[in-house]
C-alpha cells in the first residue's frame, strides 16, 4: 500500500527546494547539505548562494553583543547566538579589554584597551563569519572618540554578501582641549586615516555614545546639544545637524530607505521616519507607536505596584527588530508584527545587532562539494 | 496576429485552449486559465494553439490537478479585477482580503498529496512554467525538509547516500551545532 517513490528531480528543482528552507534557522541548510552529493555540491555552488541571498532579502540576526566593555569571565567575550549556530567567541585579545563599537554589513568593530605598557592596533574589524581580522592603528590627531561606525565599502553592493569586500570605519568625538565635533575615516583601501573634518557651530557639543545610522551615503550619530544629530556625509567629506523628535532617541535605518528614530515616553514606543520632500526640507512624520506595557509580559501597572521603566537598547535594521530594556529584563520587538521575545543573554547595556547569511558553503562541506 | 489591444484581449478570454495530456486525454479549458503558464501563453502568441496543446510531460492525473490550480487562481486575479471598479476602497479591501483567505485554504487542501504527486506536480509546474504553483509546491516540499535529519529526508524522498560514512562523519564532527 506504499505510495509510489517520488520521481528524481533535477538540481535546479532541487535547488528551488532548498533555496526556500530559512536563513533564520541555518541547520537545515546544513542537514540537507549532507543528504547526498547532488545537494551538497547544489548548496555549494556559488550561484546558489547568490540566489538565497536575493531570495531572502535580508540577512538574519545571526547573534546578539554587548555594546560597552564585555566582561572578560572565563567564558570570554562573545557574540550570543541568536540560532543553533554556537556562539562566536571574540578573537584573542591577550589580556587586553575588548569593547565591541558597531557592527554592520557582517563586520564587527572592537576596540581594544592596552594595558599600561603594552601596545598594538587600537581597532579591529573583525569579520566572524570567514574569520578575518584586520587591525587599524588610532589616527594620528588626538581624537577623543565618542561613537564609530563600520561599514562595506564596495561600489553598488547590496550588502547581502559584504564578506572580503573594502570596508570603512568611521570616528566621531572631540579633538583633545576642544569642543568641537570632528569626524574622521579608515578606508581599507588606502589603509590611512583621513584628516578630521570639524563642525563648527555646535559649540561645547559632544557627540552621545551609541550607535549610529547608516542611510544612503550618510552616517548619523545622536549628539547632547539642543537634541539634535549630527550628519556625516563620506563623499563630501562633511558634517551638518539636523533635529531630532526627542533628545533622548535612538536612531535607525528604516526599511523604506529613510532615517529613523525610536523614543519612550511613559510606556508608549515612539516610531518615527524622517521624510525628506523634493525640494530638500525634512520632517518627522509618526510611524509607529507601540503601548509596551500591553504587549511586553510582567510589566503592566496593573500588575505591578511600582512603575517599570523602559529603555531602547538597540535596533537590528533589515529585519525591523528593536530592543527594549526593562526592570523585568531584555526584549525583542519585531516592529512589523509586534511580536515580543524575552532574550536570556547576559547583556547588560546597550545591545548591537550582528547579521550575516550562513550557508553550508565552507570548510569540509565546501571541499568536498569541490571533490566531486 | 497577436497583438495586444484590450478589446482582443477580452475576446481571448472566452477563447477555450485544448490542452492534450501525455496519456492523449484531451481538457478543454479557457485561455485565462491556460495562460497562467507562460509556457503555453507562449505557444498562443506564436499562434501554435490550433488542434491542441500537446503537453508529453504531463499524465492526465496531473494535468487534471494542474488545471484545477489554474482554474481558481485565474478565478481570483479576475475577481479581485472585477471588484476593484465596482467596490470602495474599504469595501474592496474587505473582498481582497477573503479572497486571499478563500484563496489560501485552497491551496492549503490542494497540497494535501503524496509526495510522488506533489513531485510531479513540481515537475509539471517548472515544465508549463507556472510561478505560483512552482512557489506553493516547492515550499511544501521545503517545509517538509525543516528539522529533518539527512536520514529522514533521503528516506523520505528517495535519495540514494553516497557520502562515505568517513565524509559523513567528517562533517557532523565539524558542523556538530546542526545536527543536535
Amino acid at each position: 500500500m506504499a505510495s509510489p517513490p517520488p520521481p528524481e528531480l533535477m538540481d535546479e528543482l532541487v535547488g528551488e527546494i532548498l533555496l526556500r528552507l530559512p536563513p533564520v534557522e541555518p541547520e537545515h541548510l546544513f542537514r540537507a547539505a549532507l543528504v547526498c552529493k547532488p545537494w551538497l555540491r547544489i548548496l555549494c555552488d556559488p550561484a546558489f548562494g547568490r540566489r538565497y541571498r536575493a531570495f531572502h532579502g535580508a540577512p538574519p540576526l545571526l547573534g546578539l553583543l554587548p555594546e560597552i566593555v564585555v566582561d572578560q569571565g572565563d567564558r570570554g567575550p562573545r557574540i550570543f547566538s541568536n540560532t543553533s549556530i554556537p556562539d562566536f567567541r571574540l578573537p584573542g585579545s591577550d589580556g587586553c579589554l575588548m569593547s565591541p563599537l558597531d557592527c554592520r554589513h557582517g563586520l564587527v568593530l572592537i576596540y581594544i584597551d592596552y594595558m599600561l605598557g603594552d601596545e598594538g592596533d587600537n581597532y579591529l574589524v573583525w569579520d566572524p563569519i570567514t574569520g578575518d581580522k584586520h587591525g587599524l592603528p588610532a589616527p594620528d590627531s588626538p581624537l577623543l572618540i565618542d561613537s564609530a561606525a563600520v561599514l562595506c565599502a564596495a561600489d553598488y553592493c547590496d550588502h547581502l554578501d559584504c564578506h572580503g569586500g573594502p570596508f570603512r570605519v568611521v570616528l566621531m568625538g572631540t579633538l583633545d582641549f576642544e569642543d568641537n565635533i570632528v569626524a574622521s575615516v579608515y578606508s581599507s583601501e588606502t589603509g590611512v586615516w583621513s584628516a578630521p573634518v570639524a563642525f563648527d557651530n555646535a559649540y561645547e557639543a559632544s557627540v552621545l555614545p551609541g550607535r549610529g545610522a547608516l542611510v544612503g551615503d550618510a552616517i548619523y550619530f545622536t549628539i547632547c546639544w539642543k537634541g539634535n544629530a549630527i550628519k556625516y556625509e563620506w563623499g563630501q567629506n562633511f558634517l551638518s545637524m539636523i533635529n531630532l523628535p526627542s533628545p533622548a532617541t535612538t536612531l535607525m535605518a528604516m526599511d523604506d530607505g529613510s532615517l529613523g528614530s525610536a523614543y519612550i515616553e511613559g510606556s508608549s514606543l515612539y516610531i518615527l521616519s524622517r521624510k525628506v520632500n523634493s525640494e530638500g526640507a525634512a520632517e518627522w512624520v509618526q510611524f509607529k507607536v507601540i503601548e509596551l506595557e500591553t504587549i511586553i509580559p510582567g510589566t503592566s501597572s496593573d500588575q505591578k505596584p511600582f512603575v517599570v521603566g523602559f529603555a531602547v537598547v538597540g535596533f537590528a535594521e533589515g529585519v525591523g527588530v528593536i530592543f527594549i530594556r526593562t526592570d523585568v529584563g531584555l526584549f525583542t520587538i519585531e516592529l512589523k508584527s509586534e511580536r515580543v521575545r524575552k532574550v536570556n543573554k547576559p547583556l547588560d547595556d546597550s545591545v548591537l545587532s550582528y547579521m550575516s547569511f550562513y550557508t553550508p558553503d565552507r570548510g569540509r562541506l565546501l571541499s568536498l562539494a569541490r571533490t566531486h | 496576429m497577436a497583438s495586444a489591444g484590450s478589446g482582443d484581449e477580452k475576446a481571448a478570454a472566452a477563447a477555450m485552449i485544448t490542452l492534450i495530456s501525455s496519456d492523449n486525454e484531451k481538457f478543454e479549458v479557457t485561455e485565462a486559465t491556460a495562460t497562467l503558464s507562460q509556457t503555453i501563453r507562449h505557444m498562443i502568441e506564436d499562434g501554435c494553439t490550433d488542434g491542441g496543446v500537446p503537453l508529453p510531460n504531463v499524465t492526465s492525473k496531473i494535468l487534471a490537478r494542474v488545471i484545477e490550480y489554474c482554474k481558481k487562481h485565474a478565478t481570483a486575479a479576475a475577481g479581485e479585477e472585477g471588484s476593484s471598479s465596482s467596490f470602495s476602497d474599504a469595501a474592496f479591501l474587505e473582498v481582497d482580503r477573503a479572497f486571499l483567505e478563500e484563496l489560501e485554504e485552497f491551496d492549503d487542501a490542494f497540497l494535501e498529496v503524496d509526495r510522488a504527486t506533489l513531485f510531479d506536480l513540481i515537475l509539471a509546474a517548472n515544465y508549463l512554467d507556472i510561478k505560483g504553483l512552482l512557489n506553493l509546491t516547492c515550499q511544501k516540499v521545503a517545509d517538509s525538509v525543516k528539522g529533518k535529519t539527512p536520514e529522514q529526508i533521503r528516506e523520505m524522498y528517495n535519495i540514494v547516500n553516497d557520502l562515505t560514512p568517513e565524509e559523513e562523519a567528517e562533517i557532523r564532527r565539524e558542523t556538530q551545532w546542526a545536527f543536535e
